[in-house]
């Protein structure tokens, strides 16, 4: 079965049998288990890593299953949580791959657990927090991890590798706030696809060691207008930088950088404060979210979003009640759903 | 003269795919504020940019003929 299965890659000269043996030695990291990490996941299990770990906090929901491949109606009903339905997916795949599914919030602390032994981090995540977090940790460690993201018809990817290239602080400097996401703008599979397309071919680069082929440019394009375009990032590096840089410091790994989340006293309320005060643009927001048919009131300090059994409220400076749950995890996962 | 592009979002918020400018000597962060202040933006701190297709930082100063594309990240996944 095992050289009959794996026949048809080991073929491709990249990998050839060599690479294969590589490759079913490996351990990759996918935080995420949404549209980029059910199929990211299904790419990588498929072409037959040693040992594949996902983790996600969410639940899958009908909305999922337009472009998140590797769930069905039945988990949607049972209200299966990703993590759980991915590991059952993924297993009836490829029995050979060892699958650690892990149910949970990848916070910066838990990022640092699960590193160990792992060759490649593979993003797949909806926010940015998480993504600096993944990209300290990966400074912090020596991890290779490829960005991976998506919204309407438009994509990118970079791949970061500790010492060679640009990290994605050097990138941004910061964390975007109000960045679209795909509640808010909307997403057509084919976006996700072409997205999942270039991080597992570089993941199979990574993977193989085939560290001349990795690409070294940040890809971005729109399978809706027909454009591709690369950014080279020689110079992108920022000698500075304190993720990357000479004396990191690591910042997203430190609690003062991380968006508070607090059950407020006596109310079926969570309350989200992002770690740097926002400017926000509330009206284009409300008219964002109106017109993907969400009851939003608002005035010019706040705007209320009624979202099925939670109602969350979002002040100008970023700041978010979310009504109607008392759970931590789940409210920020709906927080950053909507402001990414 | 400069060519200035915009990708994602930020071409529906421009509502052009691309512009020209007067941005020589200018820095990318100058060109950044004139840009918001223009179209009534959010900040643009976080929008990558590339100068003739190469990354470029804020405080990179524009060449006449410069090509200027703005990206901004995306986060959904």
């Amino acid at each position: 079965m095992e050289n009959e299965r794996y026949s048809r890659q080991v073929l491709f000269p990249g990998i050839g049998k060599d690479g294969q043996k590589k490759i079913s030695a490996k351990h990759v990291l996918i935080i995420g288990a949404g549209a980029l990490g059910s199929g990211n996941a299904e790419m990588i299990v498929r072409a037959g890593a040693g040992k594949v770990t996902i983790i996600d906090r969410d639940y899958v929901e009908a909305s999922n299953l337009q472009r998140q491949q590797l769930y069905t109606e039945d988990d949607v009903a049972e209200k299966l949580p990703k993590a759980a339905a991915a590991e059952k997916r993924l297993k009836a795949i490829n029995s050979e791959v060892e699958i650690v599914a892990i149910i949970g919030d990848a916070t910066p602390s838990v990022l640092e657990e699960l590193v160990a032994g792992v060759d490649l981090i593979l993003d797949a995540t909806d926010n940015f927090e998480t993504r600096m977090a993944i990209n300290d940790v990966s400074q912090k460690y020596r991890i290779p991890w490829i960005y991976g993201a998506c919204v309407g018809s438009y994509g990118m990817s970079f791949s970061i590798i500790p010492g060679k290239t640009a990290c994605l602080n050097c990138l941004l400097r910061a964390i975007p706030l109000q960045g679209l996401t795909c509640d808010t703008g909307g997403i057509i599979s084919p976006a996700v696809q072409m997205v999942i397309a270039h991080q597992s071919a570089e993941a199979l680069k990574i993977l193989v060691e085939d560290w001349d082929a990795v690409r070294t440019s940040f890809v971005s394009f729109d399978v809706w207008r027909n454009e591709y375009s690369s950014m080279k990032m020689g110079r992108a590096r920022h000698d500075g930088c304190l993720s990357c840089g000479e004396h990191p410091t690591y910042p997203y790994l430190q609690a003062e950088n991380m968006t508070k989340t607090t059950v407020l006293c006596g109310r079926d309320t969570v309350q989200i404060r992002p770690s740097t005060k926002g400017d926000l643009l509330l009206q284009d927001l409300a008219t964002q979210l109106g017109s993907l048919g969400y009851e939003v009131k608002g005035n010019p300090y706040l705007i209320s979003v009624e979202m099925g059994v939670e109602r969350m409220v979002i002040f100008k400076d970023g700041r978010a009640l979310i009504h109607g749950t008392k759970d931590l995890v789940h409210a920020k996962s709906i927080y950053q759903r909507i402001l990414g | 003269m400069n060519k200035v592009m915009f990708f994602a979002h930020l071409r529906d918020a421009v509502g052009e795919e691309e512009v020209i400018v007067e941005a020589a000597g200018k820095t990318v962060a100058q060109l950044k504020v004139e840009i918001v202040e223009t179209y009534g933006l959010q900040k643009m701190d976080t929008v990558m940019t590339a100068i003739n297709e190469e990354f470029a930082g804020n405080k990179e100063i524009i060449q006449d003929g410069d090509v200027i594309a703005f990206i901004p990240p995306v986060s959904g996944g």
